[in-house]
Parts: C-alpha cells; structure tokens; sequence
C-alpha cells in the first residue's frame, strides 16, 4: 500500500506535506521513523538519566544492540520470505551450550565454531524443507523443531552444562573491550560490516531479490525460475546459522554456558524486525530496518530500567510501545483493498 | 446406524488428522502402565490435571480458525493475569469468595483483553502475532507487577473444579461453543478462514466476525485461568506464559489449519489432551523432563508432517 | 529471435480416454486455441511448458536437428520455451516489488557481475524491452503496482522475452487490457513471428483468435475438434466446432 502512495504523489502531485506524508509510509520512511524514534529516546534518555551517555553506557548500549542485531538477521530474512523462525532461541541456546562444552573437552575453537554452525545450518535447512515442502506453518515446525534441539542439549548436558569461551571471544563482545584505537569491542564494527554485507545482499543478488519476489508472492514464483523448497531451505539455514554465531558471542559476552540464554531473543528478533518495517505476510523489509528497530527496543529497555521500573514494568512498557508504533506505520490493509 | 456412527468417526478422524489416532494410542499405554492413575475415582483429579491446557487450545482456536495469520500468543500471559486478578485482588485484597463475583468478574477480563485484541488486529489493524505479542508483554509484566510473587489459597469451591467438579468448567466451554456452533456466526468465521475476500464480497462483515472471534478467544482463555487456578489453587506470577506455546502446539497437532478455516474446537482439544497423556507416559516411565521435551517436539512434528502427507495423498486421489 | 525452432507434440494425452494429440508448432507461425472453458486447451498449453505432465506422449523442442523433450518447466525455459500466465495477479507480479525487479527476476542471473547485480545492465536490458513493448512506466523504480493492468502485462511479456524463447506459450494474454494496449500486443506478437518465433496463443475470444492467429485449433472434451487456417478460419467455424456442431 504505501509503495503504491509513494508512486501515485510522484506521478501525480508533488505537494510537500503530500510527500512527506506518503514518504513517512513508505518503506524508507518507516525505516527513518524508526532510526528517528531510537534517537528521541537517547536525547530523552539523556536528558532524564546522568550518565545515560556516558562512554560506558553507550558502549553497553551498542554491545547489546549488535548481539541482538546478529539474532535479528535471521528473522529478518525468513520475514521477508514470508515465514517466521521461533528455532533462533534454541539454536542459540544449542550453540552457547555444545561450543562450551566441545571447548572444555579441548577441542579447536575453531573447529567447535565449524562443527557448531554446520550442524545448525543443517537443522535450519530441515526447518526450511518441512515447511515449503510439505506446506506446513513454520511457526509450528520451528517451534518443535527448536523442542527438539533444547531437549536434546539438556539431555546431552544432564541439564549442567559447563565450559567456557576462549578470552579472545569474549574480548570481542566485552563491554570494556577496545577495536584498536576504538572506543568499543570489535563486535560493534563487526556487526557494521556484516550489516552493509546483509544490505547488499539483499538489495544485489540473485538471492536478495528472489528473496523479496518469493515472500511478495509465492503463487508466481517457480514460473519466474525460483526454486521455493531450495529457497526456504538456504534461508532458514542462514537463520540458524546466524543464531549459532550469536550463541558462541553470548558465550563470550556471559562468560559461561546455559542453555535458555537465547530465550528472550524469541520475542525481541520477531519484536525488532516489525519495529523495522517489515510486514509478517512477506515480501516487505530491509536489515537496515532491523538495526532501527534493534535500536529502539535497546534504547527503550536501557531508558526505563534507568529510570528505575521493574524488570516486569519494563517488559509491560515494551509490549505498550510495539503496539504504539506498530500502529503508527506497520498497519495492513483492509480486507476490502485487498479485492 | 453403526454405518453412520463410523462415517463421523471417519469425519473426526480426517480433520483431526492423527491426533485421535495417538489420542487411542496413548490412552491404552497409560491404561496398561498405570492403571490407578485411571481408575474412574481419580477421574476428577486427572480432568483437572488436564484442564488448563485444554483450555488454552480450545481458547486459541477461534482466532486460528478466523484466518490472515489470525493468532492470540497473549491466550497464555492472560490465564496468568486472570489468575493474578482472582486470587491476588479479588479474594484476598477485596474478599470477594462467591463464585457469583469472581467467575463474572474473569469472564469479564477475559472479554476485555479479547476485546482489547481484536481492536487492535481488526480495526488498527496490526499484524496479530505482533498485536498479540504486544499484549502478552503487556500481561506477563503487569501480572508481575500485582504479584511479585506465588501467593494462596484459593477459595474451596474454585479447588473443588480442579478435584470432583472439574469437568464442570470444561463442559461449561464445549457447551458454549456448541451453542456458537449453531449460530449463523460460525458459518461466518468459517468463511473468512477459507477465503475472506470471498466472504467480503458475499457481504460478511469481516472486521465484525474477526473482533469477535477475539472476544471468544479471550473469554474461553479467562476459563482456562480459572481452571489453571483451580489447579494450582493459588496464584503464580511465572505460570500462565508456558500454555502459549504448548497450546499453539496442541492446536496444530488436533488438525487446526494455523492458515483458518479448518478444524475444530474438538480437534483442538484432542490435540491438548494428546500432549497431556503423552507426558504421563513419559512420567510413568520416569524419564526426564529433557526426554519429555525431545518428545513433545518429535510428536509435533511427526504429527503435523503424516497430516500434511495425508492431505497430499487425499488431495491427489481426487484429482 | 534466433535458430528456428519446432514445437513437437507427439501423441499427447492430456485426459484419460481423448485422442492423441500429435501436432507440430512451427517457427513464424501464430497458433490460437480455442475452445469452451475447460475443455482441455488451458491444459494443452501447460503441457507444452511442461506444466502438466501428459498422461501418455511427449513434449519436445526440435532445434538445429537435435530434439530435446520438456519433462518439467525447468526444461521447457532450458529449451528456450516460455510461457506467460492467465492470473496476473496470482501468478504473474510480485506485487511489493518495482518495475524492474519484476521484470528481471526470470533472468536475474544475467546482470550478475562477481556475485552482485550490476544495476546499469540490468537498466539496459529492461530499455531494450521498454522502447519494444512501449511500456508506460515513468518510474522503473517504482511498485509495478503503480502500472496499469496493460503496463503490468507489457512487463510480464517482457519478463518472458528475456528468456530469448524460440516459442512463446501466451495464456490469455489480453485479458483485463485496454483496446489500446492490446493492438501494441497483436503488433509485436506478429514481429515476434516475423523474426522467425513460434507462438501459441490461448484466447478466450475469437475475434481476437482470427485478427491475430495463422490458424486455430479449437478443443472440445480434450480433443482437437478442429485445425482450421486460411479461409476455413471464420468465426462460425470455430463456434462450430467448439460447440460439436457442423458449420
């Protein structure tokens, strides 16, 4: 609906406040909104918090941010194929959990990286192929999928994991931690490179369009040559794959292992996409949206537990607040425009 | 006669997929590995053991049922509200202990809450699982904001619908729903699960039809919090949030289309009920919580996979 | 287009009990199909882009001599068959994306340099198609939404010419465009044939069959009724013959 606003005031008239309005509806209007919204929150933030920027909150603040961010690709992109992923939590729980136990019993950290994310990649594949193939809700299949993968790591760790990260792993993820001369731990400027990288693969590949094509309508994708089944498997393997990497970081960032470590990320990677803009029926979104959207819930986290609410009061707020925006521009079509 | 009794079974069992199948299944093995547990005398209690979760399925069908990614993820966080409100501000705080208050008062938060729902995914329009997910946040932490922690009793006569009179609430909610069932509305619900445009055109208000399928679900998952109360027979913060997704679960496992306009409110509690003796086999047993998860998973999957794989079959005999 | 090519269908049954179809499509020539609603001509032509599987017989694409038979779509678009769908809106446009988007992603691929589409290539190719077709889109960027229904065509015609196909399957492909939209159609559909491509063209009016088509076969209950061109190709004919009756 807004692409076509955008497109009808550009071919029709070029009234500002018609521009404005239509452009605050369109996709990078959304995205502006949101970037807009994380930075009221800061200033307000700043304003009612002393120390709310100071150096080191803002380098918390932007830890946080990224962890969450790198959750966040995955859906973002099984979003935009018009599914959903409720797996990410327990393969990030998979992946904390195996990385640091692999990693105790002396294994290579590398090849406990390798073997953590292949093994996720395949469990997302087969999340993807289940769903397209046989035309099932991902909600459920990722949901018992995940099930699965959290009972089978208890059961593997008698519900006691242990290990750790190597330092130069949490290094990279500490709070404390410096990029050369950089304020910040190489997560943060890791993320930004990953971010342009996601962004151009969306917006320049064969990949990143087919993707958009598929979720906008899967009805005509095969006759354009789109091989929904491959598609939903690679997709779905990207998301998991993903949720190990964030996994192994939490590992660092926590310092130790423990299996329900990704659980809040259920809610917040499905939270920060739609505060991006993206639509749950597919084809609409951009990671750049994403990172808007991961700013505000970090922003509005950060805000309301400085200003002294309980952890239950922040998490009421936030539920406010998604719906507050949500309903500013993330609203659906009436059934009727829909004809 | 028998003909026509076995032709709905054979109805039941197209639409519940292999949710009754297992239902069969793991009624026998919990009758040979524990048969005290069955006894007609413990009846009451093991209704009542099964309750809430059935309730939650039941009360996350009509929404399902009514399409366009219609779902409630709030159904568990308001069993919890409900059951925060019932004991924290209405039994001890205001003394109110008569059914005749407190069984309105929920049914009237349930509606609320519903209603509160539907505004948003049918007249704001928000995505639902969004909407929803907006609205469990909401109950999760104001539910711990009135009860920062577990708290009791229950009234006696709430205890009794989880011991002797438990099936009561159960045959309350069927009942209910069999009376919708005849209404003219349901008809409608269908409708705009299988095709809402379709349904548009031929005149069905649709926004109507959704908010109120809404509604239901909020009211029914107002039962399931009474129910879970009468369980645990007093208040816990951290409780109601578990029955969201089990439920969901529950739902898609009885053959309830997560794309509407198939299945049923009966499919929906098979489901729930498959889940419930499936971890009483996997108690008797005595394994471990982790096996039970692993399970549960496994099930779910393979459950909805042989439905899917059945339609395909059923689906390609007619072509 | 290119070398020229033949459609061959070689004893094709489309339905349990109808007659072998053997027919042969030639390179320049425009073949109309006609027939009541569901009478086995919309099934013909998704066969012949490997669509549909044939019940018995086969599909295949002579060229250069060599032959090459269509299994599956993926074959028939290898073989340099295309096909553009009836539903627009179902199975033609991704309706969030742009203009361009839509009409490059059959061949998305092509414009790839190193992995990353080069937008200047892709902008190329879709001109060529543009200045062709005559498309009407001020802003390729924009939804193909914002297109008219004509427009929107154009650019799934576009999308399928891309493909550089020796024979061009069309289904339906005036439905819901405007008169003026649809003699721009007829106009490059003859080029098309002129440059030595075979088409197919499924229309639900004959009118349109007997303006634009060589000749006609006209389907009834899954068989060919009736392979009438030249003079024999009148209106009361094809009615005739779709409805069994004798001219």
């Amino acid at each position: 609906m807004s692409v076509v606003e955008t497109g009808r005031t550009g071919e029709a008239r070029s009234s500002l406040a018609l521009r404005i309005r239509s452009g605050l509806a369109g996709t990078n209007g959304r995205i502006l909104m949101a970037f807009l919204i994380a930075g009221v929150l800061h200033l307000v933030g700043t304003l009612a918090i002393s120390g709310y920027s100071s150096p080191f909150a803002i380098r918390a603040l932007l830890v946080i941010a990224a962890l969450l961010a790198v959750a966040s690709i995955g859906q973002t992109l099984v979003v935009i194929l018009g599914g959903i992923d409720l797996s990410i939590p327990f393969i990030i729980g998979f992946a904390n959990v195996v990385a640091a136990q692999l990693y105790g019993d002396k294994w290579n950290f590398a090849l406990v990286c390798l073997f953590v994310i292949v093994v996720a990649m395949l469990i997302g594949a087969l999340n993807g192929y289940i769903s397209r193939r046989l035309d099932i809700h991902p909600l459920i299949v990722t949901l018992g999928i995940g099930m699965i993968v959290q009972g089978a790591v208890l059961l593997w760790t008698k519900g006691f994991p242990s290990g750790s990260a190597p330092p130069y792993v949490s290094a990279f993820v500490s709070i404390g931690g410096s990029a050369g001369p950089l304020p910040f731990p190489w997560v943060v400027p890791a993320l930004a490179v990953l971010a342009t990288l996601i962004v151009l693969v969306l917006a320049r590949t064969p990949y990143g369009r087919r993707l958009y094509a598929l979720g906008s309508n899967p009805g005509a994708a095969t006759l354009a040559l789109i091989d929904p089944v491959r598609m939903w498997m690679l997709t779905f393997s990207l998301s998991a794959m993903f949720a190990a990497v964030t996994g192994i970081l939490l590992l660092g960032f926590t310092g130790s292992a423990y299996g329900d470590v990704g659980q809040p990320y259920l809610f917040q990677t499905i939270a920060a996409v739609v505060v991006g803009g993206a639509a749950l029926v597919g084809g609409r979104g951009s990671y750049l949206g994403t990172i808007a959207g991961v700013l505000v819930l970090t922003e509005i986290n950060t805000l309301l537990i400085g200003l002294g609410f309980q952890p239950a009061a922040v998490q009421a707020s936030l539920g406010a607040v998604i719906i507050l925006l949500v309903s500013i521009y993330g609203r659906e079509r009436h059934v009727s425009m829909t004809i | 006669m028998t003909k026509a009794f076995l032709q709905t079974l054979q109805g039941l069992r197209r639409d519940t997929g292999f949710a009754l199948v297992l239902l069969v299944i793991l009624l026998v093995v919990n009758l040979i590995l524990n048969p005290a547990r069955f006894q007609p005398s413990a009846w009451g209690s093991l209704i009542g053991l099964a309750a809430p979760l059935i309730g939650a399925a039941v009360a996350s069908a009509p929404v399902i049922l009514g399409g366009r990614g219609g779902i409630d993820i709030s159904v568990g966080p308001l069993m919890g509200f409900v059951n925060a409100i019932v004991i924290q501000l209405l039994f001890l705080k205001a003394g109110i202990s008569s059914p005749f208050g407190i069984i309105p008062a929920a049914l009237l938060i349930g509606a609320a809450i519903g209603a509160i729902n539907g505004a948003l995914t049918t007249l704001v329009r928000i995505q639902p699982i969004v909407a929803t997910l907006g609205t469990y946040l909401v109950l999760t932490g104001v539910t711990l904001t009135i009860l920062p922690a577990p708290i009791g009793p229950a009234p006696g006569w709430l205890k009794a619908l989880a011991g002797p009179w438990s099936a009561l609430p159960l045959i309350a909610l069927f009942a209910a729903w069999w009376t919708i069932r005849r209404l003219p509305y349901y008809d409608q619900l269908m409708a705009i699960g299988s095709d809402d445009r379709a349904a548009y055109t031929a005149g069905v208000d649709v926004t109507r039809v959704r908010f109120i399928a809404y509604v239901i679900t909020g009211v029914f998952a107002a039962v399931a919090g009474l129910m879970l109360t009468a369980l645990i027979g007093s208040a816990d913060p951290n409780i109601g949030q578990a029955y969201t997704l089990i439920s969901i679960a529950a739902v898609a496992l009885g053959g309830v289309s997560l794309a509407g306009g198939r299945g049923g409110l009966v499919g929906a509690s098979i489901g729930a009920i498959d889940i419930f003796l499936l971890q009483s086999v996997l108690t008797a047993f005595n394994v471990s919580t982790y096996v039970l998860q692993i399970a549960y998973g496994a099930i779910l999957v393979a459950a909805v996979i042989l439905t899917a794989v059945q339609e395909r079959a059923a689906r390609s005999r007619e072509v | 287009m290119s070398d020229p090519a033949r459609l061959h269908a070689r004893d094709l049954v489309i339905r349990r009990g109808a007659t072998p179809i053997v027919e042969e499509i030639r390179s320049g020539e425009i073949v109309g199909l006609a027939g009541l609603d569901g009478h086995g001509q919309e099934r013909f032509l998704e066969t012949l882009a490997g669509l549909q599987k044939p019940l018995a017989g086969a599909v295949s694409l002579e060229r250069n001599g060599t032959e090459t038979r269509i299994t599956d779509f993926r074959k028939a678009v290898a073989a340099h068959v295309a096909y553009l769908p009836r539903d627009r809106r179902a199975t033609g446009i991704f309706p969030t994306q742009s203009v361009l988007d839509n009409f490059a992603i059959s061949t998305v691929s092509e414009d790839a340099r190193f992995g990353f589409i080069s937008a200047g290539q892709r902008a190329r190719r879709y001109e060529v198609y543009r200045d062709r077709l005559s498309i009407a889109a001020p802003r390729p960027d924009a939804a193909i939404t914002t297109l008219s229904g004509g427009n929107q065509q154009k650019v799934l015609l576009a999308r399928a010419l891309a493909l550089k196909p020796g024979v061009l399957l069309l289904n339906d492909p005036t439905r819901g465009v405007d008169v003026a939209t649809r003699h721009v159609l007829y106009d490059v559909f003859r080029d098309l044939a002129r440059d030595g491509m075979a088409l197919v063209v499924l229309s639900s009016e004959i009118e349109e069959i007997l303006l634009l088509c060589h000749r006609v076969l006209v389907f009834r209950d899954h068989d060919i009724v009736a392979n009438l061109q030249g003079p024999a190709m009148t209106t009361d004919a094809v009615i005739a013959a779709m409805f069994g009756r004798a001219a």
